[in-house]
């Protein structure tokens, strides 16, 4: 009993077990060397959603009806305004970054806007924003297609003894905000507004601060996303942002994060991206007709799901 | 119910009749209805049939041409669009469709209200539409034939589109045509890239550990220079990559070439097609004879032309074609 209620508490273990598995089938069916180079990659790949996860996990746990819709236009926006003013040297990657932070902060602030001042609830608010600021980007941009710093692209695409860098930054950071989220004030004010708000607002929370805080986190990271993206890929793209929306979502809830918040993990989103990244890996390994690897797609993410929230404690 | 349907379509044709007799297309108004504008092709598009139209307006060939976009890429808000454009009266109605069949309703209403309907890229298939269709399926062959002039064989991988947009499945059937007649080549993977390089990167990223080599990529278009990122990234040998004429692919293209000679070829539909259209509508709405269905050639690029088109092309567009009235003209004839 003890080791099933343990197994029911860690809701994330359904995720690398999930990644874990298919990971296997791959490596099974191409055998070979060729299963750690598919680790890999997904490394490389799932770092991005990762990191756009986090945010969105943050927000998704303030509870009911709170979710970031803006992520892909933020990673758009900031990727552009990046690339754009560093134009490819090395000596403006600071500035570079600072103004793709800047571009999160001004996401963040303004959805809080909408929310709080306008009283737009967020996924209409964040829906809206992320159309003004995806048609930013694009008066911005019109697709322009400028390579990034030579430095930016390095460390973007680095490997130290064949893991990627970028992965290995992304696991330490993911740890520290596992540590945000469970020890610190701002962590623990989150899960508290998102099982009951009033509760927690009677606890003296200042509510609406914790929020604040929350939505400019999710755009920041975006943003981050953003000028990482554009580092790794060879430079910022209008669409680039655009698979990340349902994928930011996925993985927190794949991961273990409840939808109706004040549950919240991070582990579980590295293991959730990385069998996101592997399923369709191995579908596409298994040369899978399209049709069919979309509708396997939707029933193994439905099982993982069902297996994960299936064995909830008694109360 | 009926009769009422029979006038509509009576009136319809009256209407027909009166444009015919009208020679002067001064005071009609031909609004673009277009489903997306995210990625740099759609952007190079509108970018196209802002600076023709606008110079057919301010010569007075036409009394207006805006252009608009619905948001989400839906096909009940392009319906939605399409029936306001009918409600504001504009005589012709030039339609980059979401959809090939879903939008037949609204176009039907549009013909029935006496308004020309012309589709081009994503074209729609209600009879009483026009269409300026893309050979999608002789782009896809003309790739594997570049290849047999080019290799002795071995084997490909195909980067595909959308899955469930036809223009995936026409090319892709192209390109399946083209290796069944060229027995040399070989198929041994296929991944959807989404005509957009970050997508097909992360995909081919993901296929290339369990391929054997790679002596060249058939693509569709906008996918090139990710895969080309992908094989870089996992330390591979560069294969030969057909491009799709963004800019990004080009450049790529060059300066591999500087540095190693590599040859490749590039194809793709130029967004100026769009352009095609417009004047398509306005011989319409002047009385000329144009067939239903027309066929524009596809813009292929190559190692002779490359700089050319490179220089052509704005940093992050695609390498474009704009259209004239008379070339409009000699594609009606020609088609």
């Amino acid at each position: 009993m003890t080791s099933l209620t343990w197994i029911s508490q860690k809701a994330w273990i359904w995720s690398f077990v999930g990644a874990f598995v298919v990971w296997l089938a791959t490596a099974l069916y191409i055998g070979g060397a060729g299963g750690t180079a598919v680790i890999t990659t997904a490394l490389s790949f799932a770092t991005f959603t990762v990191i756009v996860g986090i945010g969105q996990m943050f927000v998704i746990t303030t509870g009911p009806g709170n979710v970031d819709l803006s992520i892909p236009a933020t990673i758009s926006f900031s990727g552009a305004v990046a690339m754009k003013i560093m134009d490819g040297s090395n000596a403006m990657l600071p500035i570079g970054f600072a103004a793709s932070m800047a571009c999160g902060l001004v996401v963040g602030l303004f959805n809080y806007i909408l929310i709080r001042i306008l009283r737009i609830p967020p996924i209409i608010a964040t829906l809206s924003s992320s159309f003004l600021v995806l048609s930013t980007a694009i008066a911005y941009g019109r697709g322009l297609k400028i390579k990034p710093p030579p430095l930016l692209a390095e460390f973007a695409t680095a490997r130290l003894l064949g893991i990627p860098v970028l992965a290995i930054v992304i696991i330490l950071f993911a740890v520290v905000m596992s540590v945000v989220l469970n020890r610190t004030m701002y962590g623990r004010s989150v899960l508290a507004i998102g099982q009951n708000q009033r509760a927690a607002w009677l606890a003296g929370i200042n509510v609406e601060r914790i929020r604040f805080y929350t939505y400019v986190l999710s755009a920041l990271l975006a943003a981050l996303c953003g000028f990482l993206l554009s580092g790794f890929s060879g430079g910022a793209s209008l669409n680039m942002g655009q698979e990340y929306l349902l994928a930011s979502i996925a993985v927190v809830v794949i991961g273990g994060t409840s939808v109706a918040g004040g549950k919240a993990n991070v582990p579980g989103i590295w293991g959730a991206a990385m069998f996101m990244f592997l399923l369709v890996t191995m579908l596409n390994t298994f040369g899978v007709s399209a049709g069919i690897r979309l509708i396997l797609t939707g029933l193994i993410i439905v099982a993982v799901i069902t297996i994960a929230g299936g064995d909830k404690p008694p109360r | 119910m009926l009769s009422k349907l029979l006038i509509g379509v009576g009136a319809a044709a009256l209407c027909a009749t009166a444009t015919i007799s009208l020679a002067d297309t001064s005071d009609k108004r031909i609004a673009l209805s277009n489903n997306y504008a995210g990625n740099s092709w759609r952007q190079a598009m509108l970018a196209s049939w802002e600076k023709v139209t606008g110079a057919a307006v301010a010569d007075g060939t036409v009394a207006e041409a805006p252009a608009f976009t619905t948001a989400e890429n839906q096909v009940t808000e392009q319906a939605a669009q399409i029936q306001n454009m009918i409600l504001e009266g504009y005589d012709a109605i030039v339609i980059n469709a979401a959809s090939p069949d879903a939008l037949n309703g609204a176009v039907k209403q549009a013909c029935d209200a006496g308004i020309v309907v012309v589709s081009f890229d994503g074209i729609v298939t209600e009879p009483c539409a026009y269409r300026i269709a893309v050979d999608f399926h002789a782009m896809g062959k003309v790739e594997v034939e570049y290849l047999a002039t080019r290799l002795d064989g071995g084997d490909l991988l195909e980067i595909r589109g959308l899955a469930g947009v036809f223009v995936d499945d026409e090319i892709s059937a192209g390109i399946h045509e083209g290796v069944a007649e060229n027995p040399q080549f070989k198929i041994v993977g296929s991944v959807h890239g989404d005509w957009a390089q970050d997508v097909a990167q992360k995909a081919v990223a993901g296929i290339l550990p369990s391929l054997p080599e790679i002596s060249a990529v058939v693509t569709q278009g906008g996918d090139g220079y990710g895969a080309a990122q992908a094989f870089a990234a996992a330390g591979r040998p560069t294969p030969l990559i057909v491009m799709g004429n963004r800019y990004d692919e080009m450049l790529w293209w060059k300066e591999q070439k500087d540095a190693n000679g590599y040859e490749t070829m590039s194809v793709s539909i130029a967004p100026g097609v769009g352009t095609l259209a417009f004047w398509v509508a306005q011989m319409i709405l002047d009385g000329k004879e144009v067939p239903q269905d027309l066929t524009v050639p596809f813009l292929t690029i190559t190692q002779d032309t490359l700089e050319d088109s490179l220089a052509a092309t704005q940093p992050g567009g695609v390498a474009n074609v704009e259209y004239s009235l008379e070339d409009a003209m000699a594609v009606v004839s020609g088609g």
